[in-house]
C-alpha cells in the first residue's frame, strides 16, 4: 500500500487569512495522501478548516505554504495555463447545488461548458458525450436537457453538477458538503449515484462533510480535523469502531443515531472550539479535553502511526491509556 | 387521562396559501393531542408541512393570502380565528417558540439581557431590578458562562450555540407550558447540537413544560421524544410512541425514510436504500395517497382513494395506508 505513489500528495499545507497583525490560521500544517480510486473522508465541525483544505487543493484559495502534488506535479508553484490544465484532472462539487449553477443556462449547456472551453470534442461527438453524461446521472437529456437550471430541484441540480464535473474525465473529485443541503430521501439517491460513478470512472474522492454517518458510508479512509489540524486519520471502520483521539470519541458520541434504543455514547463534549486567531499552545484540543495534562499545553503531539495505516496526534491515545489503566 | 385536560388539542387543521398558481394546501387536515410534560416530535422532509403546522399552532401565519380552518385549542384558548391582540395574551406566557436560525431570531442591536428582561417587564410586569435579576438567572439556567457579565453583550459577540441558548432563555422568560422548537439544532455542529438537546431536556423537566420538536432529523427525535408524528405532503401519515414508530411502523414511507439514513453503526460502504422520485408538488397532489407514486407497495386503490389514519394494535399508534407493512416486517433488525 505504502510503496504505491499517491495520486495526490499533500504535505504541511497551511492557509492563513487576514493581515499580519491579526492572522487566522484556517489550515495549520495538514499532510495526507489520496491513492488512485480511493475515497478519503474529511470530517470536522464548522471552522475546523475542512472546506478551506478542499479549496486550497483547487487553488481557489491560495495556500500560504506547503506542497500539493497531483500525479507528481507540484501544484503550488504552477500558474496560468499549466494550472488550468492541471485543474481538469481534479474537479470540485460544492454544497449549494442551486447557487453553483447559472440559473439562466440550460442543463445541456452547463454540462458542455468544460468541453467547449477546452475544445476537446466538437460537433456530434460533443452532443453524444453530453447526452451520455446526463443519462449517467439520471437526467433524461431528451426531456430535461433543454430546461434551465432554475427549473430543477436541489437534488437534480446536484446531479447536473456531478455530470459537469465528470465531463473532462478527472482523476480526483473534491466534494465539499455535497449532500448537506438535500433531504434524506434525495441524499440517499445522490450518495448511491456518487458511489456508482466513482467505481465506473475509477475516481478518487476527497469527501468533505460534517455528517459522520455520511462520511463513513462513502469513505475508505477518514481524517478528522480540529482547528486546522488533522487529529486522527485511519481506515473508516477502524476509526469509527476504535477511535484513538479523544476528540474523535466525543464527535462519534455526539452523533445521533436514528434508533430509540441507541446507547448515548459517553459524555457530551463541553465548551466550544477556541478561536483560530489565537489557537491554544501545544495540542489544540487540550482546552476541551478531559484527559489533558501539562505536557499537552507545552508540547504539540505529532501525527504518529500507532497501527499501520492509523495515525493519531495525541500524547495519550485512548487504547494506550486503557492499557496503562489495566 | 380524561380528568387531565389536554394541553393542546388540534382538530382537522388546514392551512392553505393562495398562490398565483392556485391554492397550496401546506397543512391538509391534521389532528392530534398533546398532554402536559410530554415531548412530541414532528418529522418530515422539506415541504411536508411541519414548519407551517407549528407556526399555525402558534397562530403565526401571514395576514393575507392564507386560509386556516379547523381548531387549535391551547389550554382552552382557540387560536384559529383569534385576533393578534388576543393571541398576544398567550404568546410567551402559555406558548413560546424557538426558530431554526439563532442569528436572525435575536435583535442584533439590542443587548441580550435586555431582550430577555423586555419580556419579563412587559408581559409579567416586573420592575427593572427584578427583571434583570431574573434575566441573569435565566442565562445561568441555559448554561451561559458568567451570566452577569454576558447580560450586556450583543448577539454578534456570541457563537451560534450560545445564541441558541439565549433564544431558549427568552422563550423561557414567560414560563410557558408549551415550547415549540422548529429545527432548533439544524445549523449547529454535532457536539453543540448534543449540548442544546440536553439543555432542552433539562429545562423541560425543571419548568414542567411540554415540548414540540419539529425536525427533519430522525436521529434527533429517536432518543429525545416520547411520541412522533411523521408528516408527508401536509398530512400525518403515521403517529405513535417513538419506540412503536421506529420498531413497528406500518406506513411504507416511515420505513423508507428510516432506510435512507446512513447510520454510524453500519459498516462503511453498506448500500443505502434510496426512495425513488421526489416529494410531491403540493399544488398538484395526486387524488389518492400522496406517497403512492414513490411507494413500492402501491396498488390501484392507493392511486384513487386517500387512506385515512387507522389505529394500529397499540393504543395511540395510527397510520394512513391501504397496504400497511406487516408488524413483523416493519420491525428493525
Amino acid at each position: 500500500m505504502s510503496d504505491r505513489t499517491p495520486l495526490l500528495r499533500v504535505r504541511n499545507l497551511t492557509v492563513n487569512f487576514g493581515s499580519h497583525r491579526k492572522q487566522l490560521s484556517a489550515v495549520a500544517g495538514v499532510s495526507f495522501d489520496i491513492f488512485e480510486g480511493e475515497t478519503l473522508g474529511l470530517v470536522g465541525e464548522s471552522g475546523c478548516g475542512k472546506s478551506t483544505t478542499g479549496k486550497a487543493l483547487m487553488r481557489i484559495v491560495e495556500p500560504t505554504s506547503g506542497s500539493i502534488e497531483l500525479e507528481g506535479t507540484e501544484l503550488t508553484t504552477t500558474h496560468g495555463k499549466a494550472l488550468r490544465n492541471l485543474r481538469t484532472r481534479m474537479q470540485m462539487i460544492f454544497q449549494d447545488p442551486i447557487s453553483s449553477l447559472n440559473p439562466r443556462r440550460r442543463a445541456r449547456d452547463l454540462v458542455a461548458e468544460p468541453l467547449d472551453c477546452w475544445k476537446s470534442v466538437r460537433g456530434a461527438e460533443r452532443d453524444a458525450l453530453v447526452n451520455d453524461l446526463l443519462n449517467k446521472v439520471g437526467i433524461d437529456p431528451e426531456i430535461y436537457g433543454d430546461r434551465y437550471a432554475r427549473q430543477f430541484s436541489g437534488g437534480q441540480c446536484q446531479r447536473i453538477s456531478i455530470a459537469r464535473s465528470l465531463a473532462m474525465r478527472p482523476k480526483l473529485l473534491i466534494c465539499d458538503e455535497m449532500v448537506s443541503a438535500l433531504d434524506v430521501s434525495v441524499q440517499a439517491q445522490i450518495l448511491n449515484l456518487l458511489v456508482d460513478l466513482k467505481r465506473e470512472y475509477g475516481l478518487a474522492l476527497l469527501f468533505i462533510a460534517h455528517d459522520l454517518a455520511v462520511v463513513k458510508y462513502v469513505s475508505d479512509r477518514v481524517a478528522v480535523m480540529y482547528l486546522g489540524k488533522i487529529c486522527e486519520i485511519g481506515p473508516a471502520d477502524t476509526l469509527y469502531d476504535f477511535p484513538e483521539h479523544p476528540y474523535t470519541e466525543f464527535l462519534l458520541g455526539a452523533a445521533l443515531e436514528a434508533d430509540p434504543d441507541a446507547p448515548l455514547r459517553g459524555d457530551v463534549l463541553a465548551g466550544e472550539p477556541p478561536s483560530p486567531t489565537s489557537p491554544p499552545s501545544g495540542c489544540r484540543f487540550r482546552t476541551r479535553c478531559p484527559f489533558a495534562t501539562d505536557k499537552c499545553a507545552t508540547e504539540e503531539p505529532p501525527l504518529e502511526e500507532i497501527v499501520p495505516g492509523h495515525r493519531v496526534a495525541c500524547h495519550y491515545p485512548l487504547s494506550l491509556s486503557a492499557e496503562a489503566n489495566a | 387521562m380524561t380528568d387531565h385536560p389536554k394541553l393542546l388539542v388540534v382538530k382537522d387543521l388546514r392551512t392553505t396559501f393562495a398562490t398565483p398558481s392556485g391554492p397550496l394546501p401546506a397543512v391538509g387536515g391534521v389532528s392530534f393531542e398533546l398532554g402536559t410534560n410530554e415531548t412530541l416530535g414532528i418529522v418530515g422532509e422539506s415541504g411536508s408541512g411541519k414548519t407551517v403546522l407549528s407556526r399555525t399552532i402558534m397562530g403565526l401565519q401571514p395576514r393575507r393570502n392564507v386560509e386556516v380552518t379547523g381548531s387549535v385549542l391551547l389550554k382552552g384558548f382557540e387560536v384559529v380565528g383569534a385576533s393578534e391582540k388576543e393571541k398576544r395574551s398567550i404568546w410567551g406566557l402559555e406558548v413560546a417558540m424557538i426558530f431554526q436560525d439563532p442569528m436572525t431570531s435575536l435583535n442584533p442591536v439590542m443587548r441580550i439581557g435586555k431582550q430577555i428582561d423586555e419580556i419579563l417587564r412587559v408581559r409579567q410586569g416586573m420592575d427593572r431590578r427584578a427583571a434583570k435579576a431574573r434575566a441573569v438567572e435565566l442565562l445561568e439556567l441555559v448554561g451561559i458562562p458568567s451570566p452577569a457579565e454576558r447580560y450586556g453583550v450583543f448577539p454578534r459577540e456570541l457563537s451560534g450555540g450560545m445564541r441558541q441558548r439565549v433564544v431558549i432563555a427568552t422563550a423561557l422568560a414567560g414560563s410557558p407550558q408549551l415550547l415549540m422548537a422548529d429545527e432548533p439544532t439544524t445549523g449547529l455542529d454535532v457536539t453543540i447540537q448534543a449540548q442544546i438537546l440536553n439543555l432542552l431536556d433539562s429545562v423541560k423537566e425543571q419548568m414542567k413544560m411540554s415540548v414540540v420538536l419539529v425536525t427533519h432529523d430522525l436521529g434527533v427525535v429517536a432518543t429525545r421524544t416520547s411520541r412522533i408524528i411523521v408528516m408527508y405532503a401536509g398530512r400525518i401519515v403515521e403517529i405513535g410512541s417513538t419506540r412503536e414508530v421506529f420498531r413497528r411502523h406500518r406506513m411504507p414511507y416511515t420505513r423508507a425514510l428510516l432506510d435512507a439514513i446512513p447510520k454510524v453503526s453500519n459498516p462503511s460502504h453498506s448500500r443505502l436504500v434510496a426512495i425513488p422520485g421526489r416529494p410531491p408538488n403540493l399544488l398538484d397532489l395526486p387524488t389518492g395517497c400522496a406517497f403512492a407514486p414513490r411507494c413500492a407497495y402501491a396498488t390501484d386503490i392507493c392511486r384513487v382513494q386517500r387512506p385515512r389514519l387507522e389505529p394500529a394494535e397499540e393504543s395511540g399508534h395510527a397510520f394512513a395506508c391501504w397496504n400497511p407493512l406487516p408488524v413483523a416486517e416493519g420491525a428493525l433488525t
